[in-house]
């Protein structure tokens, strides 16, 4: 697991530049918009896509079939990706989060307490994300993958919007909904949302360690 | 060291159907030609393709049961896949330290330096001589006990061949437990680093003998028409029509030498032998 993570990180240094584009343009949006928001999501996202360069560099040449010659299992593989990807989602969103907390703090007079509440809400919401992307990126490689992943994505958004349609025809009102629902503190929630998306991180690695032992070489 | 026992995989009119053995403290070679089945016993060994049938024991267990950590005992060069090409050589000492628990760093950057492989280059850039260089490095140098190398020599140089084929010969004095199970399509190499080989065509072992009866004992033998009516064709394994009469091959050079002294006995090398296998007709 270790070697498969070193593996990553020295693959990481192919992303240089891009990491530096990256970081440009994420200083340059916080000078300009207060929505902290996005550029938390925004890190957290492009720093959980590495994972997928990476799983595309171990795929150059047929070099899985060599990966696996090595004292490496299908599951150590399928782990250290979910493992790398919590690693950069979670630099990601911790960049982000300074940025912002400090772009609000010192720029806008914001309590950095709410700043931080804010960037906790996002962090659930990119490890999710990062979630969903491993096993379809292990399943379909390359080009395909990223069909697949536009067409998943295109799905997701798609029954959102009939949901809320629907919702909407049946006079289901979920604003009116939540505020009946037992109150909730802050934390709580935010407890909730980092748990519901572990498990969902757990799903990812057990659907990503099956998809891994039955692929062939 | 490693049995194989009629290991089947089929890929579409393919069909692997092998069985053979490693012994310890010796060389085994594989040869046949490109589609044979080289690649794909390999791969099954390694576990790299789930085989349809047959049995595989490597170094005492079954194939099911040897592990990502049995694998450290194993030292790997495959044909056509290798580390990512975006690592240099320098990013690959860190994971091999890592993965593997008797990782000779010392000698395997003195060979680094010895076969002149630039240490800070992306191993994409790498010449195929390189490449091939660096393959065989890194599986000789965690210590394992038995080698399994796909092509190992492909792409080298005679000077950069030989050189290799001593660090293998090396690898071997070292310990008596270890072993090699080889392919190459450079028979060459076969015939000086070998104890023995298989051939295999069309997913069949269809000869083994040890690398020294073959090259003493087997031989090409040339006739016209009339002498193949009247020769002995008992120790004849396969004759092909040539356009002067006909080739034969034999294993028991020394009869046909002593009984038709006017015959022409050519020494059976490897390529011979699997020229005359695969396009002769058995007898």
């Amino acid at each position: 697991m270790k070697g498969l993570l070193i593996k990553d990180l020295k693959l990481m240094k192919n992303m240089r530049n891009t990491l530096i584009i990256i970081a440009i343009v994420a200083l340059g949006m916080s000078f300009y918009t207060s929505d902290m928001s996005f550029i938390v999501v925004y890190l957290a996202v492009i720093s959980t896509s590495f994972t997928s360069s990476t799983i595309s560099y171990d795929e150059f040449e047929n070099g899985n079939a060599f990966l696996f010659s090595l004292p490496v299992s299908r599951r150590d593989y399928a782990v250290e990706k979910h493992l790398f990807s919590l690693l950069m989602c979670g630099g990601g969103w911790l960049a982000g989060s300074v940025l912002t907390v400090c772009g609000g703090v010192f720029r806008d007079g914001l309590d950095p307490a709410e700043s931080v509440m804010a960037a906790l809400v996002l962090l659930p919401v990119a490890i999710g994300l990062s979630s969903f992307m491993i096993p379809v990126h292990l399943k379909y490689s390359g080009e395909k993958g990223r069909i697949v992943m536009i067409i998943l994505m295109g799905g997701v958004f798609l029954i959102v919007i009939s949901g809320a349609k629907i919702a909407e025809k049946l006079g289901i009102d979920f604003r009116e909904l939540g505020e009946r629902m037992p109150v909730m503190s802050d934390g709580m929630g935010l407890a909730a949302a980092l748990g519901i998306s572990l498990v969902l991180l757990l799903v990812s690695c057990k659907i990503s360690i099956r998809i891994m032992e039955h692929k062939e070489f | 060291m490693l049995r194989i026992e009629n290991l089947q995989k089929n890929y579409g009119a393919f069909r692997l159907d092998c069985s053979m053995e490693v012994l310890s403290g010796r060389v085994t070679g594989l040869v046949g030609q490109n589609g044979a089945g080289k690649s794909t016993t390999f791969k099954a060994v390694l576990g790299l393709v789930r085989p349809d049938g047959g049995k595989i024991e490597i170094l005492g267990k079954d194939s099911g049961q040897f592990g990502a950590g049995d694998r450290q005992e194993l030292g790997v060069v495959l044909s056509n896949a290798g580390f990512s090409g975006y690592l240099t050589v320098r990013d690959i000492i860190p994971v091999l330290g890592s993965l593997y628990a008797r990782f000779d760093k010392a000698f395997f950057l003195e060979q680094v330096k010895r076969f002149g492989l630039p240490d800070n280059q992306k191993i994409k850039e790498f010449s195929t001589g390189m490449k091939a260089k660096l393959k065989v490095l890194t599986a000789i140098s965690h210590r394992a006990r038995l080698l399994i190398l796909d092509e190992p020599t492909a792409g080298l140089d005679v000077v950069a061949r030989d050189e290799l084929l001593e660090l293998l010969r090396v690898f071997m004095e070292q310990d008596d437990n270890r072993g090699i199970l080889v392919s190459s399509h450079i028979s060459g190499d076969l015939e000086t680093l070998c104890d023995d080989i298989y051939m295999i065509h069309q997913g069949k072992i269809i000869l083994h003998e040890d690398t020294d009866v073959l090259l003493d004992n087997y031989a090409v033998l040339k006739m016209d028409e009339r002498e193949y009516e009247t020769i002995e064709k008992r120790y004849i394994l396969c004759s092909r029509k040539e356009s002067f009469g006909y080739s034969c091959l034999t294993n028991q050079k020394r009869f046909y030498r002593e009984n038709y002294p006017k015959l022409a006995v050519l020494k059976g090398s490897i390529d011979e032998v699997i020229m005359m296998m695969i396009k002769g007709e058995r007898l």
